[in-house]
C-alpha cells in the first residue's frame, strides 16, 4: 500500500498542497480527481521524488521513501515524455537500461510490450510518426518496461479514442489485479464509474475524499428515483419526503423512513402507473460534484 | 553490458551512440580527415616533389660532369648516370629509355645537353653548375691551383637578431590549427549538450529520467559522452595529421616540438571543453525551446570567436596573460609552448587554474540544471533559476 502522509508543499509562499493524506491500496485501481490546479500533478511528482515535500512523507508498505529517485516505480508524466525524433525501440531499450535491465532484457521486454499493444511492426519507426493514441501506448510501455512495483499515471486517458481507452483500462486492471498499487488522475469522470475501486478527490490542495468507490456510493445511496405515468408534482406535498428534483413525471427524492417509501409507492400506484421505483445509486461523477460543492 | 552498469555510463554511451548514428557527423569527420591528409600530402608534395632523371654521357668528360652533378643535385632529385658511345646514347634517347644525353664539343669547352623533346629546367641547372665546377677545376689545376682552397658559398654563416622566421611561421600555422580545432569542437560537441538538455526538458522526458536516475548522473553522462566524442575526434585529427606529416616525402620542420605541444594541447583542450560543457548544459536548462538557445548562446559563441582570434593573433604580454585565463588558456598556452622558451611550471600552473575554474563552473551548472530542468513555463534567467526550489 502506498501512503501519502501529511504532505504539504508551497511554491514561492503559495501553499499548493495542504496536509494531503491518502492511500493507494494494492489490488485496486485508485482514481485521483480534482479540477485543474487542484494539486494532482504536484502530488504525483512528490510521490515520484521529482519534487520535495515541504513537510510530510510518502511511504510504501509502511516504509518511508527516501527523497530522490524511484527506479522501481512506473511513471507517466502529464505532458508525456519521450524523444519524438528517435526510433521507438531505441528509446525503450535506453529507458529499460536506466531501470537496471540489461540491454538484451530491455529489448526483449520492450518487444513484448509493443507486441501486446500491436505495435511490434512499428518498433523501428520514429515516435513522432505514430498516431497520438499509439504514442500514448508507447508511453505506457515505457512505464511498464521494468515490471514496476507501483504505477503512477498522470492523465493516462487524455486524448485517447474509445478503443484505446478500453485497451488502457484493461492494462491498468491487469496490473492492479497483480497487486500493484495503481494511481491515475483523470478528468473523464464517466470513466471513473467503470474503472476505479478507490477514489481520492482533491480540491485547492486539500483532500476531500479518500475512500473505496463502494463506500462512497453507499454513503450517498439514500435516494430513490421514481417514474410515474403522470405529473409527479404531488410528491412535494407528501410528508416524510424530501424532493431533490422533479421534472415532469420523474422525480428524485429522499425518504425519511423505509415505511415512508412504501406508503408513497402505494399512493403512486393508486394514482396511476409506476414505471420505475428504485434506489438511486449515484455515479461517482455525481458524488464528485456533490463533494466539491 | 550487465545490469549493474552505472547510469551515467549508460547515458554517456547513448550520447556517443546517437552521435555515431548521425550521418552528417560521420561524414563531416571523415571529410575533415581527408582534408587533413590532403593538406599534409600537398604540402609534402610541393615542398619535396622528387624528380627522377636518367642521363647518359657520350664521352669521358661528360661523364665526369654528370658525376659532379650527382654530388650537387638537390635532395629532391634522383639522377641515374651511365656512359655510352654517342650512337648508343642517341638511340636510347630516341626510344626514351633515358631523359637526356650529355656530350662535349671537340675543344672540350662547351657541352650539349640533348633531351627527347625538352630538357627540364632543374636538370639543366644541375648539369650547368656541375659543368662550370668541372671546367673551372680543370683550368685551375692546369695553372697549379687547388680548387678546394677557393672560398665557397658555405663559408657564409647566418644568424638572426630576433627569433627564427621559420619557427615563427610554424607557430603561426599551429596557432591557427589549435584555435580552429578548439572553436570547432566547442561548437560541434558543446551545442548538442545544450540541445539535448532542451529536448529532454521540452518533451518532459526528463521527468521520466529523473524519477529513475539522479539528475546529477544524467548531467554527468551527457557531458562525459560529449567529452569522449570531442576527445576522440581531436585525437583522430591530431594523430592522423602528425602521422601524415611523418610519412610525407620531404622533411617537415619542427615535427618533434609540434608533437610534444600537441600532447599538451589535448590536456588543455579537455579542461577547456569540460568548462564549456558545463556552461552549455546550464544554458540548455534555462531555455524552454531550441529558439531560446539562439539568444542565450550568443555571448558564448562570441567568447569562442574571441578565443579563436586571440589564439591566432595575440602576441607578447597579451598572449602570456591569455595563457592563464581559463578557456583562452586552452589555446594560448600550447601556442606559447611552441616557441620552446616556456618553463614547465607555467603550463602546470595554467592547468591548475583551468581545472579549478572547471570544477567551480561544473558545480554551479549542476545547481542550475537541477533547478531549471524540471521547470515548466517560460525561459528562465540565471537569477530566477537559482531561486527555484527543488
Amino acid at each position: 500500500m502506498l501512503e501519502v502522509h501529511n504532505v504539504s508543499r508551497s511554491f514561492a509562499e503559495r501553499l499548493v498542497l495542504d496536509d494531503v493524506n491518502f492511500t493507494v491500496p494494492r489490488g485496486a485501481l485508485t482514481g485521483f480527481v480534482g479540477a485543474n490546479g487542484a494539486g494532482k500533478t504536484t502530488t504525483m511528482r512528490i510521490i515520484m521524488g521529482l519534487l520535495q515535500a515541504s513537510s510530510g512523507a510518502v511511504s510504501l508498505d509502511g516504509k518511508p521513501l527516501e527523497s530522490g529517485t524511484r527506479p522501481h516505480f512506473g511513471y507517466m508524466p502529464e505532458e508525456r515524455g519521450l524523444y519524438p525524433k528517435q526510433p521507438i525501440i531505441d528509446q525503450l531499450v535506453y529507458l529499460g537500461q536506466l531501470h537496471s535491465l540489461s540491454r538484451s532484457d530491455a529489448r526483449r521486454r520492450a518487444m513484448e510490450l509493443l507486441a501486446r499493444f500491436g505495435l511490434d511492426d512499428r518498433a523501428k519507426s520514429k515516435l513522432e510518426s505514430l498516431s497520438l493514441g499509439n504514442q500514448q501506448r508507447v508511453q505506457v510501455a515505457a512505464a511498464l518496461l521494468h515490471e514496476p512495483a507501483v504505477l503512477i499515471l498522470d492523465e493516462p486517458f487524455s486524448g485517447l479514442d474509445p478503443l484505446a481507452v478500453d485497451a488502457m483500462s484493461s492494462i491498468l486492471r491487469d496490473y492492479a489485479s497483480r497487486g500493484v498499487p495503481v494511481l491515475f488522475s483523470s478528468h473523464q469522470l464517466d470513466l471513473l464509474d467503470v474503472l476505479v475501486d478507490h477514489l481520492v478527490i482533491i480540491q485547492d490542495g486539500r483532500i476531500l475524499a479518500n475512500a473505496s468507490a463502494e463506500t462512497l456510493r453507499s454513503s450517498q445511496a439514500t435516494r430513490h428515483k421514481l417514474s410515474l405515468g403522470a405529473d409527479a408534482g404531488w410528491l412535494r406535498e407528501e410528508p416524510g419526503v424530501e424532493v431533490i428534483d422533479i421534472s415532469g413525471s420523474r422525480a428524485l427524492v429522499n425518504f425519511q423512513t423505509e415505511s415512508d417509501s412504501q406508503r408513497v409507492l402505494r399512493e403512486a400506484l393508486s394514482l396511476g402507473t409506476v414505471t420505475e421505483f428504485a434506489i438511486h445509486r449515484p455515479a461517482l461523477a455525481d458524488i464528485y460534484r456533490e463533494i466539491i460543492k | 553490458m550487465n545490469a549493474a552498469t552505472a547510469p551515467w555510463l549508460i547515458v554517456a554511451l547513448r550520447e556517443v551512440e546517437t552521435k555515431l548514428k548521425d550521418k552528417a557527423f560521420v561524414l563531416s569527420t571523415l571529410g575533415t580527415l581527408a582534408l587533413i591528409i590532403g593538406a599534409v600530402a600537398v604540402n609534402g608534395f610541393l615542398g619535396g616533389k622528387s624528380a627522377d632523371y636518367s642521363v647518359a654521357a657520350a664521352d669521358p668528360l661528360s661523364y665526369q660532369v654528370l658525376t659532379e652533378a650527382q654530388d650537387q643535385r638537390p635532395e629532391n632529385m634522383n639522377l641515374a648516370i651511365s656512359q655510352l658511345n654517342p650512337e648508343q646514347a642517341r638511340a636510347q634517347l630516341a626510344s626514351q629509355d633515358i631523359d637526356a644525353m650529355l656530350s662535349s664539343s671537340a675543344d672540350q669547352r662547351t657541352m650539349t645537353l640533348t633531351g627527347f623533346d625538352e630538357v627540364d629546367a632543374p636538370l639543366e641547372r644541375v648539369v650547368s653548375a656541375a659543368m662550370r665546377t668541372v671546367l673551372t677545376d680543370q683550368l685551375l689545376s692546369a695553372r697549379g691551383l687547388d680548387a678546394s682552397a677557393l672560398p665557397t658559398a658555405d663559408d657564409l654563416h647566418t644568424a638572426q637578431l630576433q627569433g627564427d622566421s621559420e619557427r615563427g611561421s610554424m607557430i603561426r600555422a599551429m596557432a591557427f590549427i589549435f584555435s580552429f580545432l578548439f572553436y570547432m569542437a566547442a561548437l560541434i560537441f558543446g551545442m548538442p549538450i545544450a540541445n539535448s538538455v532542451i529536448e529532454e526538458k521540452q518533451n518532459r522526458v526528463v521527468e521520466i529520467l529523473a524519477s529513475t536516475v539522479s539528475l546529477r548522473q544524467l548531467l554527468a553522462g551527457k557531458i562525459i559522452g560529449n567529452v569522449i566524442l570531442a576527445m576522440v575526434q581531436l585525437l583522430l585529427f591530431l594523430g592522423v595529421g602528425l602521422l601524415a606529416a611523418y610519412l610525407a616525402p620531404g622533411e617537415i620542420p619542427f615535427l618533434g616540438v609540434v608533437s610534444t605541444v600537441a600532447g599538451w594541447f589535448v590536456v588543455f583542450f579537455l579542461g577547456g571543453f569540460l568548462l564549456l560543457a558545463g556552461i552549455w548544459a546550464a544554458l540548455g536548462a534555462l531555455a524552454t525551446r531550441t529558439e531560446d538557445l539562439q539568444q542565450s548562446s550568443g555571448p558564448v559563441i562570441g567568447a569562442l570567436v574571441a578565443v579563436m582570434f586571440i589564439g591566432i593573433y595575440a602576441k607578447g604580454g597579451f598572449l602570456v596573460l591569455a595563457s592563464y585565463i581559463p578557456i583562452v588558456s586552452s589555446v594560448a598556452m600550447p601556442i606559447r609552448m611552441l616557441s620552446g622558451n616556456v618553463a614547465l611550471w607555467e603550463p602546470l600552473l595554467s592547468l591548475a587554474v583551468l581545472l579549478a575554474a572547471c570544477w567551480a563552473v561544473l558545480l554551479f551548472s549542476e545547481r542550475i540544471y537541477r533547478r531549471a530542468v524540471m521547470h515548466t513555463g517560460g525561459a528562465l534567467t540565471l537569477r530566477k533559476a537559482l531561486k527555484l526550489e527543488l
